[in-house]
Formats: C-alpha cells, sequence, structure tokens
C-alpha cells in the first residue's frame, strides 16, 4: 500500500504531459508535412539520437557532476559492437548491441575508477586523454577495422537488420525507443533513492559521505549506467549510417557534443538535453544545408555565433531562458491583478 | 527590466529562426523557373584540412557546367559547341559539404536526391566520404561519379551506378615501384629499402598495404611503416623514425597540409630519402607546391595533369582560363581536372542515351568508350564496378617549381634529378 502511494505521489503532472509529448512524438511520422520530407525526418531522428546521447551524458556530467569528456569511448564502443556483429560476423546486429552495451559500461569502471580520485578539472583532462588513447588503438587494430574501418554490405531491410534502405520512418521508432529507454530510465532515476546520492555527491562528496553515501561506488554505477546508454545511441549511429570509423564515433569532436548539448539545454535536468539537441541539431543540420554549399564554412560561422550568443544571454542553458520567461510571465500576472 | 526584456527577444529570436528553417522555410523542393533542368549535385569538402582542394574539385564541376550549358567553340571538348543538352536541357548545380566526414556526407547525398531533387551526384574527393555517399545513390538507382577519390575498395564493391575516374592507388603503387626497378636498371641506383608514412584514414591506409603489396611482390625491403593522425600538428616523431630506418625510397600518402607539414619537418632534421614517391593531393597542389618553394623540388609523385602537360593536352588552356576565373588565377590540379571529367562524360553519356533515366544512362556509361580531352589518355571507359579502365597518370618530379614528366619514359620530358639534393645544397 506504501509503495502504491510512492508510485502515485512519483507519477506528476509533468508526467503526464512528458506522456503527452511521447504520444506527439508517436504520430509524428504521420503528419503530411514530415513524411513526405525525409530530411526533416532526419534532423527528427538526429534530435531523438543526441538528446538520448546528451542525457546518457547528464546521468554523470549533470546528475552525479562528473563532467566527462570521454563519452565518445563507450558511444564507439558500442558503435563498433553492432558494427563487428554485422560486417565482420555477418549477424544480425542485436547481440553485438547487448556485447557493445556491457563492454561499454565494464570498460567505464575499469576506466573511471582511477580517474575518480582525480577531482574537478583534473578528472576532465584525465578522459580527454582517453578519448584520444582509444582513437590511436583502433586506428591501428585491425581485428576491427583499423583506419579503413567497417562498411556495411546493402542486406535484407527490417527490424532484423536494424536496416532501412527506401524510408526512415523505421529508423525514426527505433530512435524513439531509446529516447524512451534512455528518458523513462533518468526520469526514475529522479525520483529514486539513487538519484538523490547522486545529487548529493554533486553537491559536495564529503558532506555526502559524511551521510553515509558511499561516493566512489554511486560515481561507479551512474558511469556504468551512463556509458551502456552512450553504447546503446553508437549502437543506432551506426546502423543509420551504415559505416563506422574511429573519427566518426571515437573523438573529441563527438565527446564535445554530448557535454555542448547537455550544457546549452540545461545540466542536471530532466528536459535539459532534449532542449539543447532540439536548438541544436536543427541549427547544424539546417544551416549546413542552406548555407554549406556556398563554401567556406559560412554555415559554421553562424552555428557558432548563435551558440555564443545563447551562452552569453543564458549561461544556466535555454531551461534558464524557460525559467526566467515564466517568472516575468507571472510577474506581470501579478502585477495586471494589482 | 531590459535585461530582461533582451533575453525575452533572444528566445523569441530563437524560436522564430527555428520556426522558419525547421517549420516552414528549408525543405520542400523550390519550383523551378525553367523546366528544361538536370540538376547535378556536388558534394565536396569545403571546409575542414583539405577544403581548399575540396573548393578546387566544386570550382572544377562549375566549370564543367559553364561549357555544357553555353556554346564554346573555341573549347575542344564534346558538348562545347552547343548550348545544353537533349534538345535544350542545361545542368543546375547544387552543392553540399561533406566537412571531409562520412555520416555527414551521407545525410548530404540523401538530402540533395530526396529534398533538391537533383538527378545524379559528382563527389565526394575523401574516399572515406565518397564510400557511404554512393551507397545512398545504389539504393536509390542513382548515378555517383567520382572524379578524384582514389582507394581501390571503392570499385570492388560491384555497384552498377558508380562511375570513378582517376587511377586507383592499386595501379599507381604498381607504376611506383616501376619507377624504383626502372632506377635500379637504368641508372643504378640501388634501390633495396622502401618504408611508407601516411595519414592514418580510408586513402592513406589503403594506399599504404596497395604500396607494401607492390613493393614486396618486386622483392624490396620494407623498412619503415609509419601512420600518423591527418590534419597533423607535429611530424617530429614520424619523421624522426624515418631518419632512423634510413629507407632508399620512400612511398608517401599525405593530403594537404600533412604534405608541407612533412616536408619541412625533414628539412629541419636535415634528412631525406633518395627517392620520395607521393600518391595524390599534397604533392600535386600547386598551391603547396608553391609555397613550399624550392623544398619542394626533387620530391615526386603521381600527376593526372598540371599545366605542364599543355603539349600533351591542348584541349586544357582554354578550359582553365574559365576555372582560373573561379579559383582566383590557381590551375587544374591532377584532382580537380577529374572532376570536370566526371560532369563532361555524365553530359555525353545522357546525349547517347537520349533520355534522363537512370538504368538507361549507367548502362551507356559501362558500353562506351567516352572522347575526354582533359584526361590524360584522350579516352574514358568503364568497368564493371565503375573504375575508368584508362586512367592514366604520369610521375612527375618537380623542379624549379615546376611539374616535369619523369615515367613513363616515352612521355618524359625532362630527366629525373636522382637522388634527391641534400637540404643544404639547393
Amino acid at each position: 500500500m506504501v509503495g502504491r502511494s510512492v508510485e502515485l505521489k512519483t507519477f506528476s503532472s509533468r508526467d503526464i504531459a512528458w506522456l503527452a509529448f511521447l504520444a506527439l512524438l508517436v504520430a509524428v511520422p504521420f503528419i503530411p508535412a514530415i513524411a513526405a520530407n525525409s530530411f526533416r525526418l532526419h534532423v527528427l531522428i538526429l534530435i531523438l539520437l543526441f538528446a538520448s546521447m546528451s542525457q546518457a551524458w547528464n546521468i554523470i556530467g549533470g546528475y552525479c557532476g562528473q563532467v566527462s569528456f570521454g563519452h565518445s569511448v563507450f558511444f564507439g564502443i558500442g558503435a563498433y559492437g553492432a558494427g563487428m556483429a554485422v560486417v565482420t560476423y555477418g549477424m544480425v546486429p542485436w547481440p553485438g548491441i547487448v556485447v557493445g552495451m556491457i563492454l561499454a559500461a565494464v570498460v567505464a569502471v575499469i576506466i573511471s575508477y582511477p580517474c575518480f580520485k582525480l577531482s574537478g578539472h583534473y578528472f576532465a583532462i584525465a578522459t580527454f586523454a582517453i578519448v584520444e588513447i582509444f582513437n590511436r588503438v583502433f586506428l591501428v587494430w585491425d581485428w576491427v577495422g583499423g583506419a579503413l574501418g567497417l562498411d556495411y554490405p546493402i542486406i535484407k531491410e527490417g527490424i532484423g537488420n536494424l536496416m532501412w534502405h527506401q524510408s526512415k520512418v523505421g529508423y525514426y521508432y527505433i530512435a524513439l525507443v531509446i529516447f524512451v529507454i534512455i528518458f523513462g530510465m533518468v526520469r526514475w532515476l529522479e525520483g529514486h533513492r539513487f538519484g538523490y546520492y547522486m545529487r548529493a555527491v554533486r553537491e559536495g562528496q564529503e558532506t555526502a559521505e559524511s551521510l553515509g553515501v558511499n561516493s566512489t561506488a554511486v560515481k561507479l554505477i551512474a558511469m556504468a549506467l551512463s556509458a551502456a546508454m552512450a553504447a546503446l545511441c553508437g549502437s543506432f549511429f551506426v546502423q543509420y549510417n551504415l559505416r563506422v570509423d574511429p573519427p566518426m564515433v571515437m573523438s573529441l569532436d563527438m565527446s564535445m557534443k554530448f557535454v555542448l548539448i547537455t550544457i546549452l539545454g540545461g545540466a542536471g535536468t530532466l528536459v535539459g538535453p532534449l532542449l539543447g539537441a532540439s536548438v541544436l541539431i536543427p541549427l547544424q543540420e539546417y544551416s549546413r544545408a542552406i548555407w554549406g554549399g556556398l563554401g567556406g564554412g559560412v554555415d559554421l560561422i553562424i552555428f557558432g555565433i548563435l551558440i555564443i550568443l545563447m551562452v552569453v544571454k543564458q549561461p544556466d542553458g535555454l531551461i534558464g531562458i524557460i525559467r526566467d520567461v515564466r517568472r516575468w510571465l507571472s510577474k506581470k500576472r501579478t502585477k495586471e491583478e494589482l | 527590466m531590459f535585461y530582461r526584456f533582451s533575453r525575452l527577444m533572444s528566445l523569441v529570436a530563437c524560436m522564430g529562426l527555428l520556426c522558419v528553417l525547421f517549420g516552414f522555410g528549408y525543405g520542400t523542393t523550390p519550383a523551378m523557373a525553367q523546366e528544361k533542368v538536370i540538376k547535378i549535385g556536388t558534394i565536396f569538402p569545403l571546409t575542414g584540412p583539405v577544403a581548399t582542394a575540396g573548393q578546387r574539385c566544386q570550382a572544377a564541376v562549375q566549370t564543367a557546367v559553364e561549357i555544357i550549358n553555353n556554346k564554346h567553340p573555341e573549347i575542344k571538348t564534346p558538348l562545347a559547341d552547343q548550348e545544353g543538352i537533349l534538345d535544350g536541357y542545361k545542368f543546375v548545380l547544387v552543392h553540399a559539404d561533406s566537412q571531409g566526414k562520412p555520416d555527414v556526407g551521407k545525410a548530404e547525398a540523401e538530402r540533395l536526391f530526396n529534398q533538391e531533387g537533383v538527378w545524379a551526384i559528382i563527389g565526394s574527393y575523401n574516399s572515406a566520404v565518397s564510400k557511404p555517399a554512393s551507397l545512398v545513390a545504389e539504393r536509390m538507382k542513382r548515378i555517383f561519379m567520382c572524379g578524384a577519390s582514389s582507394s581501390a575498395a571503392l570499385t570492388q564493391r560491384d555497384m552498377n551506378f558508380f562511375f570513378r575516374l582517376a587511377p586507383t592507388d592499386e595501379t599507381e603503387s604498381v607504376e611506383f615501384v616501376e619507377v624504383l626497378k626502372w632506377l635500379n636498371a637504368k641508372k643504378d641506383a640501388n634501390i633495396k629499402t622502401v618504408g611508407v608514412i601516411y595519414e592514418n584514414s580510408e586513402f592513406g591506409k589503403h594506399a599504404a598495404g596497395e604500396a607494401k603489396k607492390a613493393s614486396e611482390a618486386a622483392g624490396l625491403k620494407i623498412v619503415c611503416d609509419i601512420p600518423f593522425s591527418p590534419g597533423a600538428t607535429n611530424l617530429n616523431s614520424e619523421v624522426q623514425t624515418l631518419k632512423n630506418a634510413n629507407p632508399d625510397a620512400v612511398l608517401a600518402a599525405l593530403l594537404g597540409a600533412d604534405y608541407s607539414l612533412w616536408i619541412r619537418t625533414m628539412k629541419q632534421m636535415a634528412w631525406a630519402p633518395k627517392i620520395a614517391i607521393s600518391y595524390c593531393s599534397g604533392y600535386q597542389d600547386p598551391v603547396i607546391a608553391k609555397q613550399l618553394g624550392p623544398d619542394a623540388d626533387f620530391f615526386m609523385g603521381s600527376t593526372a595533369y598540371s599545366p605542364q602537360f599543355a603539349s600533351l593536352m591542348p584541349a586544357v588552356a582554354d578550359v582553365e582560363k574559365i576555372f582560373k576565373e573561379k579559383t582566383g588565377g590557381v590551375p587544374f590540379d591532377g584532382d580537380s581536372i577529374q572532376e570536370a571529367v566526371a560532369m563532361l562524360v555524365l553530359a555525353q553519356a545522357i546525349q547517347k542515351a537520349g533520355g534522363l533515366d537512370p538504368e538507361k544512362v549507367a548502362e551507356t556509361l559501362h558500353n562506351n568508350t567516352w572522347d575526354s580531352p582533359l584526361s590524360l589518355g584522350g579516352k574514358v571507359a568503364f568497368a564493371k564496378g565503375g573504375q575508368n579502365v584508362k586512367a592514366h597518370s604520369v610521375v612527375t618530379q618537380l623542379q624549379g617549381g615546376e611539374y616535369k614528366r619523369i615515367f613513363p619514359e616515352d612521355m618524359a620530358d625532362t630527366q629525373i634529378v636522382f637522388p634527391i639534393k641534400p637540404w643544404n645544397q639547393r
């Protein structure tokens, strides 16, 4: 009975809004303006994917306060798991996805354990180095394809091979499922005891430990969860692009995207990664589509200026802007009532 | 108050921009004012470490389209003496930037076909980008013309709609080893050991693999194998490794600025092999050769075109005038000219097929030999899988800033300077 009341308590009006939003996302491919336009669907797929990736990072970076620049390694391990299952072993990608997620979690724990002894900037610097190490190793490791990478053959499309040739709708729904899994898990964590432990570690490791929280265990579990979810996103990325090589996945460029999107949207919040991806991904894709062909990086310049404007105007991210607007509107309403 | 208002304005501005871009603006194929047009997409690295090479490739396709769309009686290439093809059809180009990234190239190929409605694509310079981008075209049964990507793997995929103009790194490797054997036979060069240095990418790794295979087949010993990350800022340890191994010959696969850095680092370390031969890009880029000045001299490489080839390819001069207008005076190089050839051959095939059925045009491309005054051999013909079997390049040596033809002997215009002159004797 107590458990039931807790469940009812944690299912808030905010969750109902989320469910309504998800229902809308399910219906998106049936909207004619999007169904007839594969580029719009492509942008939506990338928004869901990058929001999920950033939410995976948010577990350790936002909620637990450990800023990692090494998540592209776990993303890459997931990508290589699925890629090798299909290209190297001629199987369906599913076993590779599971193996990739487990391996990413194990690797995350192994490399994080010594790194967590470092704090602040030193932890971030160590994770930078890990990306470079994995990038170099995968570039010269022939078993994983080395610098040549892994190129998918054209095989039968469908959910079995997790590959579609003519339409992107299949990819869209898979991206949506990943989005629901990762966002659902983080939402559950927010209300769970472990979520409070993570936030306690973020706010002050020593204080948390004085209250009986085993901060090392909390950080390692959060890192393993975060890495496994990043690997899940990586496996989708390779199935979507049908190619993987080390610079595509295990790069600082990719790691920065995990961090940038979350910080832009609002780190340590459930909606932040979605907000960040909803702004950054369309900007990136549409600016390239419209101005990329002009050459000289006009699209990248405009993209950069918009990011600078965002960061300068509101360092708390988009969630901060929304809070400000809500506050401004409620003040205005109060004034009118007076 | 003003500060809050400005924040609100920022939000409104961002949302407005998103609405324009995402909701209402971009994404639908614009109606063409003129009906008789054939849209061709181009995908090149217009930004990133090899942006200048990508921009020149784009300019080369623009040059070819200008020749086809307008009457140019002074130019001696097919279709130059008429306006458009198929009784009035003209080409319109839609450009895209791959940023040298495979996932971006693939996404742009999909956008060009699905949203821009292009009929075919020309691209993508980087072999790693050409692979996934051409896979998009193959799945949609659309033609993908590849000018300069050299990875032999591209034409080993049994594709029906993929056509590549440039020689592969496999044929170039065999040619390079022929040069070494020729030097041993004719000049008593005593070349026994080979080192390979290459960027660790699809292009470099494949080129190095072919270089090692061809060298070992000729009885030469590989004494060092040095990969490095493209876009390197320092090649000291790589050059030091080369210097320690001290191979007689070096076969190199370095793009753009990496090539300049490699040459300058060798100069700093006061070391050079007896002979160094490079695959495309860095070596044959006229801008890089000019920047390096005398330091670039006596190095060698494969070259499909340089202005010094004027006597072999007289038709290029008039075409090059248009090209130079687009590049601020920079002439064609071996890569960019292949992209112009790709466009010209595609136009000829559409004309000959008599329509715009991609399968029929692809079949026509396969079944015919095409006149190509901008190619070294003068002809283009495609084998199964799409490789141009008439692709030729000559091995040149930079002497006094000019690309001198050295090998094969019947195409040579200058004697080779062998071995490479020491840095302090230039």
